[in-house]
């Protein structure tokens, strides 16, 4: 296999996992957004910040596709010539992305869901419920970070 | 700052009751606490408020729909209590239109009942009235199950019934049976049992048909009659709707003073709660001009006591008391973290937008919201937030170079070109971040007698910490390595000082020297502020690709504008989101867990609430 393909098959499974885990997450959250709202209209906006949470997964693995896309002159510029070692190197850096954004994402999503029921039982308590499901993301942050710095790492 | 309270003891006349809490509402300055005796619930006010908020809901179909940004109606704050005729005879009008629909609908509904029964049997060539008993014969119409049909033609024949088919399907047969009337129940019961279902229809003297077109002619009426009546009601609701929200808001307010926790002699009313120590006069005031035979006294809090929080800052740093509010109060013994807090939480968020077109964008659209929806309360303090943090995000982008996702020309450097010079900023960022909310601690410590554990427990972390960040800096290196074992000494030898036992203080001490790993943890936790930052500017950079891509005639130009449009609104939402979000999340458990206790009380006077209308 030549660099270049194996380099976009990386950036393709990032942005494919985060954002399925993005999207089951989401799910999970909306259901439980909409079962609050059918009993209390005037929640929604609220259901809909924390429904939007686990929305970023899917944000941060298209990034990291689009960075790879970038680093490989697939998007604006020629394709580099990349070398197999190379282009294995690019995978992996999308792995940790890949890998974290899908199951964080889902995980996020649960815990959205469970923030959304106490929201539901108390408006007031929304931001504490916002902190818990912000708090799962983080993890999709740290492994985004690392997909950057060793995307940005690899000497081409 | 928090504000010290009062205790307030108020006694009046039982005369002056209601006055007197009127007055007490309309301040808004005490909040009532629970005196013993319970309180008198369940007065007319209530009974009248839940009448009017189930009135409220019925004719919510019928109110004029409200723009998305659209706030409640806003009314003057002296208007509040009047309640005349013409106010309560506007809403029985609408209750009394409401019940006429819901009249119209049931017999609309009846009608349809009446239709669907007499439907299949609309090709009856006899009128209705023919059906059942007449002087030697009964007769009946049903359906017979198509499987049955032969069995069913003996028993007729064994009693001599006279039968007609009126409509033959696959899988049933519609037909008419007249039989003499002794044998009429026995030959029924013989067909039931074969699956024979007699249609039971009205006794009228016309057919099914006529009967079909005029019960149909009803409806229409009905329908008629319903739509003017939704008409008028909604006509009704124009100027209706407003004075219904208000009435309920009067009741509700009506309901909150009968259930006011209050004492009860014979002859007077006694209240207690508290009030800001800033606001006695205003309390004073209000109560003097209800009535002139009261006694109103203040003292301070008792040592068991524990008064409710109430914040006082200045203009700017009030609006992110909300802020701290959503993860905690602070507790009235403790410092308000709002001053150090908010221009932390000002900075941060303008490092994680980092955008100076967005921050642009920011501060246009949250000021054109603000003139549009006139928000109040905690909604006004959030926008406010996101308002002043425009400046640093425009400040942020320019200094980082980023324009709408597109790099040009840094103050400083570009995030994107150069990832690990921004990862190491955003962790010197978050090591000041700690350091100032363990001078907090350190502050908190010393005002309370503790010098020797802020040096334990403050002072040597910070050392440590400073001493791990010199030795990246060449020049510093030694300095570092003095600090940092300093400090990791201190640890070590008074991490432990509070266990028994030379063996427990040891090993409390290794132990302590291991929360070396929650301070990385918080630390790295920062991080974040680089990956927002990068995800707003690359989402709007392959934005602006996109609609790049497409821009190859005069289509292509003004679908790149929806595409420019579009997407940079869409990535700023997301991007704001994050940002207060992750925002939030450093000052709630990176900052306040070095210092802040909270558990407070809010302090929420007795006064008058509403939710559907505005006060002025």
């Amino acid at each position: 296999m030549s660099g270049i393909s194996i380099a976009i098959m990386g950036a393709a499974i990032c942005a494919a996992l985060a954002g399925c885990g993005s999207a089951l997450g989401v799910m999970s959250a909306g259901k439980a957004a909409a079962g609050v709202t059918s009993e209390k209209p005037e929640l929604f906006g609220k259901m809909l910040v924390l429904q939007a949470l686990p929305g970023t997964q899917g944000i941060y693995g298209f990034l990291t596709a689009v960075l790879i896309m970038v680093r490989i002159g697939v998007l604006g510029g020629a394709p580099l010539d990349l070398s197999e070692a190379q282009g294995w190197a690019m995978f992996w850096a999308a792995l940790p992305m890949a890998i974290v954004g899908l199951i964080s994402g889902l995980c996020q999503g649960m815990t959205a869901a469970s923030a959304i029921h106490m929201t539901g039982k108390q408006p007031d308590a929304s931001g504490k419920g916002i902190t818990m499901t912000a708090l799962v993301e983080t993890y999709a942050i740290l492994a985004l970070l690392t997909s950057i710095l060793l995307i940005y790492g690899i000497a081409l | 700052m928090i504000v010290a309270m009062k205790k307030a003891s108020l006694i009046c006349m039982k005369e002056d009751k209601n006055t007197v809490l009127k007055a007490l509402q309309k301040s808004g300055e005490m909040m009532l606490c629970s005196v013993g005796s319970g309180s008198s619930s369940d007065g007319e006010a209530s009974g009248a408020m839940r009448k009017m908020e189930l009135l409220m809901r019925k004719l919510k179909p019928y109110q004029k729909k409200k723009g998305f940004l659209e706030g409640p109606p806003e009314i003057e704050a002296g208007e509040f209590d009047q309640r005349g005729d013409t106010e309560l005879s506007l809403a029985k009008q609408a209750d009394e239109w409401l019940e006429k629909i819901e009249g119209f609908q049931k017999e609309k509904d009846r009608l349809a009942a009446e239709i669907s029964v007499l439907e299949p049997w609309k090709s009856l060539p006899t009128a209705l009235d023919a059906l059942g008993e007449s002087s030697y014969t009964y007769s009946a119409v049903g359906i017979l199950p198509a499987k049955s049909v032969l069995q069913a033609d003996e028993v007729l024949g064994k009693y001599g019934a006279v039968s007609e088919i009126l409509e033959d399907g696959k899988q049933s047969r519609k037909i008419s049976v007249t039989v003499l009337k002794e044998q009429a129940s026995d030959a029924m019961t013989e067909l039931k049992t074969l699956g024979f279902e007699p249609a039971t229809l009205p006794k009228k003297n016309c057919t099914a048909l006529e009967l079909v077109e005029e019960l149909q002619k009803k409806q229409a009426e009905m329908d008629e009659a319903l739509k003017k009546a939704q008409e008028a009601l909604k006509t009704l609701m124009e100027k209706a709707e407003q004075t219904i929200s208000l009435l309920y808001e009067q009741y509700r307010a009506e309901n909150e003073r009968e259930e006011a926790p209050l004492g009860e002699t014979l002859e007077t009313v006694y209240l207690e709660g508290w009030v800001r120590s800033d606001r006695m006069e205003k309390l004073e005031k209000a109560i003097a001009k209800a009535t002139d035979v009261y006694s109103l006294s203040f003292r301070d809090p008792e040592e068991g006591e524990t008064p409710p929080t109430a914040v006082k800052n200045n203009k700017w740093v009030s609006q992110f008391e909300g802020i701290t509010d959503m993860f905690s109060s602070p507790n009235y013994r403790e410092g308000d973290p709002n001053p150090v807090m908010a221009p932390w939480y000002w900075l941060i968020f303008g490092l994680m937008m980092g955008d100076a077109g967005y921050g642009l964008m920011m501060a246009v659209l949250i000021f054109a919201a603000k003139k549009v929806m006139k928000p109040s309360g905690s909604t006004l303090k959030l926008m406010n937030v996101m308002l002043y943090s425009s400046i640093t995000t425009m400040l942020c982008g320019v200094v980082f170079g980023s324009y709408f996702g597109e790099t040009w020309n840094p103050l400083w450097f570009s995030p994107m070109d150069d990832p690990v010079t921004m990862l190491i900023f955003t962790l010197v960022i978050g090591v000041l971040h700690i350091f100032t909310g363990m001078i907090c601690k350190i502050v908190q410590n010393v005002k309370e007698g503790y010098v020797w554990d802020a040096i334990f427990d403050q002072v040597s972390w910070m050392l440590l910490i400073l001493g791990l960040g010199m030795l990246f800096l060449e020049p510093l290196k030694t300095v570092g390595i003095v600090l940092a074992i300093v400090g990791a000494l201190i640890v070590l030898c008074t991490a432990g000082r509070e266990k028994k036992g030379i063996l427990g203080k040891v090993t409390g001490g290794l132990v302590g020297l291991y929360g070396i790993t929650s301070y990385m943890s918080d630390i790295l936790s920062y991080s974040r502020i680089l990956a927002l930052s990068l995800a707003t500017g690359v989402v709007g950079m392959v934005m602006n690709m996109l609609a790049g891509m497409i821009q190859g005639n005069i289509i292509g130009f003004v679908l790149s504008l929806v595409i420019y449009i579009a997407g940079h609104i869409f990535n700023l939402a997301l991007g704001l989101l994050s940002a207060y979000v992750h925002d939030c999340r450093l000052q709630y458990i990176e900052f306040y867990g070095k210092f802040f206790e909270g558990g407070g009380e809010p302090f929420k006077p007795f006064a008058i609430h509403t939710n559907h209308i505005k006060l002025k």
